[in-house]
């Protein structure tokens, strides 16, 4: 049997408010992000227009510091907000800032894997009397599956793991909007180095499955890629 | 199998290709053809010269500017330059069977899965669908491989698989582009053979792009030679290789014989030599005009001694083939070139070496005159 107190203890170290609230928030922008980045990635590949200022500012993420994000992030949400009622500091606040910082995380890796798909077979599919829908649900989706996976390990992870433009959104809200990552910052400056630790060492072993498994999943598609151009 | 032929063969009805496309942008397109149900039509031609694009356009995969392709009486596509496009049905529409060089089967999916694609909006029971696309894999003798995945088959096996998935949801027209290319020999013998039996029994109009003549000499009822986007000639194969329209086509199709010369009123005069050949004048081709003229293999024939009629050549090379010769002589102090193929039995009975003499007889009933090819504009040969 545990110690209760112990237990307890061990609870408290850990911060198991702010490891839910990640996992919350993981969970939404995933739910959020994944159709949005599918449906944006099979637009992207056919567009012809635009296209490099499109692919350039989804993936600003990437590239802007989180302060710049989190200062245009805080105009935005701030006051009223584009939406009409102040979302800073809420968990609709950071789950906003959430699904803007994954974007490049969430489109890049479909967007590969559809462009991956040789165009005579989506013209094969046409001829076989597909219509577009039964095309993408048959034929690319299917075949973009391990992209699609890989997006969403990838935002799952950097979302767990962001933590600038949070902290300029939503503070350290215990509950709303304090997340692994800013309750690990938070323990650091109270000294509290063991609660930052076992912090730290989850999200290390979570980062590095979900990394481990993206890669997995992309070398398992090498041997498609060889069918194809065996073909 | 029987429950087979009955879907596939649509009796008392006759399916009728007739196309004619136009355009000069973004690549010049003046093709223009008909193909009757039951009849294997080949377009060849040079890389480049238009035949995928011709049979890309015919599927909806890509769009004239303006021409007019029809069906039956099914009118596919129609549009004009002026006008702009009257029709235009998307490929899934158009109820043709496509196979692509590359096979471009469905990586995903099975052998079977790959063939029950295209009866996915049909309204028979799956059981029914399925039943269709396995006795497909039937009649392509692949019915073990169903289960496969098209990485774990040979480019033969997917070939034949994407013949099925071409074919399940019994399209009125087959279009092959250069699907025997990617092959290794001995598998294209085997797939000619199921292409000569499917042209027996669909009774659909088949277009087959091919480069290689041999090919479709082998197999096409009919060949379009197409160059530079334009068709320049359509014949039944022994015509086109014997009555080429032109100079370029006698060129495209690999007529080795092929001179030059002047023709008036019947009367054909070797350029840089003496030779004159009574000629039938057709009455095509106006006075004293610079023609090309071939010569095919039967109308040559080797005297073992010189005859009045005959001209003198000198061998200058033999290459033999197995039991194949191919000799090839100079004649009119070195102008021209003539080469004759006969069996090796033949170059020992004429005694035929190397340096030696040769006599030669043209037979000038057999002689075929043509206009000239001239460069940079082969509209020239569309009339």
């Amino acid at each position: 049997m545990a110690n209760p107190i112990l237990l307890s203890n061990t609870m408290e170290v850990m911060d198991i408010d702010a490891i839910l609230l990640s996992l919350k928030l993981a969970a939404w922008t995933l739910v959020l992000i994944i159709p949005f980045g599918v449906w944006a990635a099979h637009k992207l590949i056919r567009l012809d227009k635009g296209k490099p200022w499109i692919e350039a500012a989804l993936a600003l993420p990437l590239v802007l510091p989180p302060t710049v994000l989190g200062y245009y992030l805080l105009i935005g949400l701030g006051g009223k907000s584009i939406f009409g009622v102040p979302l800073v500091f809420s968990f609709t606040g950071i789950l906003i800032a959430s699904l803007i910082v994954n974007l490049p995380f969430a489109i890049q890796p479909i967007q590969r894997a559809f462009e991956s798909i040789n165009p005579e077979i989506r013209e094969a599919a046409q001829v076989s009397g597909l219509s577009n829908w039964q095309i993408f649900r048959l034929i690319e989706l299917p075949l973009a599956w391990r992209g699609i996976t890989s997006a969403a390990v990838l935002t799952f992870a950097h979302t767990l793991g962001e933590f600038g433009v949070i902290l300029m959104v939503g503070g350290a809200i215990p509950g709303e909007t304090k997340t692994v990552s800013i309750a690990i910052y938070d323990k650091v400056q109270s000294f509290d180095t063991s609660g930052a630790g076992a912090l730290a060492l989850l999200l290390l072993g979570i980062s590095l499955v979900a990394i481990a498994v993206s890669y997995g999943v992309f070398g398992k598609s090498s041997h498609y890629r060889r069918a194809k151009t065996n073909a | 199998m029987v429950f087979l032929v009955k879907v596939v063969t649509i009796v008392g009805l006759r399916r009728m290709l007739k196309l004619k496309i136009s355009q000069t942008m973004p690549n010049p397109l003046q093709i223009h053809l008909e193909c009757e149900a039951g009849q294997l039509h080949a377009l060849v031609g040079p890389s480049g010269s238009g035949k995928t694009s011709t049979l890309r356009t015919i599927a909806g995969l890509s769009q004239a500017k303006a021409g007019k392709i029809q069906c039956d009486d099914e009118i596919w596509f129609e549009a004009d330059e002026v006008t702009g496009i009257k029709q235009n049905l998307p490929p899934a529409s158009r109820s043709c069977g496509f196979l692509f060089q590359q096979y471009a089967l469905f990586p995903h999916l099975s052998a079977i899965e790959n063939v029950l694609i295209p009866l996915q909006n049909s309204l028979l029971e799956k059981e029914e669908r399925r039943s269709i696309a396995h006795e497909w894999l039937v009649r392509m003798g692949i019915q073990e491989l169903a289960k496969r995945m098209p990485h774990q088959l040979s480019g033969g096996q997917q070939q034949r698989v994407a013949l099925a998935r071409a074919l399940a949801r019994q399209p009125k027209i087959l279009l092959l582009d250069e699907p025997f290319s990617a092959i290794d020999a001995p598998t294209r013998q085997s797939l000619y053979k199921t292409l000569a039996d499917l042209r027996r029994d669909l009774h659909i109009p088949i277009l087959l792009v091919t480069h290689d003549l041999r090919e479709a000499d082998l197999l096409a009822d009919r060949i379009t030679v197409i160059d530079q986007g334009i068709s320049l000639q359509t014949a039944a194969p022994q015509v086109l290789f014997q009555k080429p329209r032109n100079a370029r086509v006698a060129e495209l199709v690999g007529i080795n014989n092929m001179f030059e010369g002047v023709f008036h009123s019947g009367e054909l005069r070797w350029n840089n030599s003496e030779q004159l050949f009574h000629v039938l004048d057709k009455g095509k081709i106006p006075p004293n005009s610079q023609v090309a003229w071939v010569i095919p293999a039967d109308g040559l024939s080797l005297l073992e001694q010189p005859s009045d009629t005959s001209v003198i050549a000198k061998v200058i090379q033999i290459s033999t083939l197995g039991q194949v010769a191919v000799i090839q002589m100079q004649l009119n102090h070195g102008e021209h070139t003539i080469v004759w193929e006969a069996s090796a039995a033949e170059v020992k009975r004429l005694s035929l070496k190397v340096d030696s003499a040769a006599y030669i007889e043209i037979d000038s009933s057999k002689i075929h005159i043509m206009p000239l090819r001239i460069i940079n504009d082969p509209r020239r040969f569309t009339n």
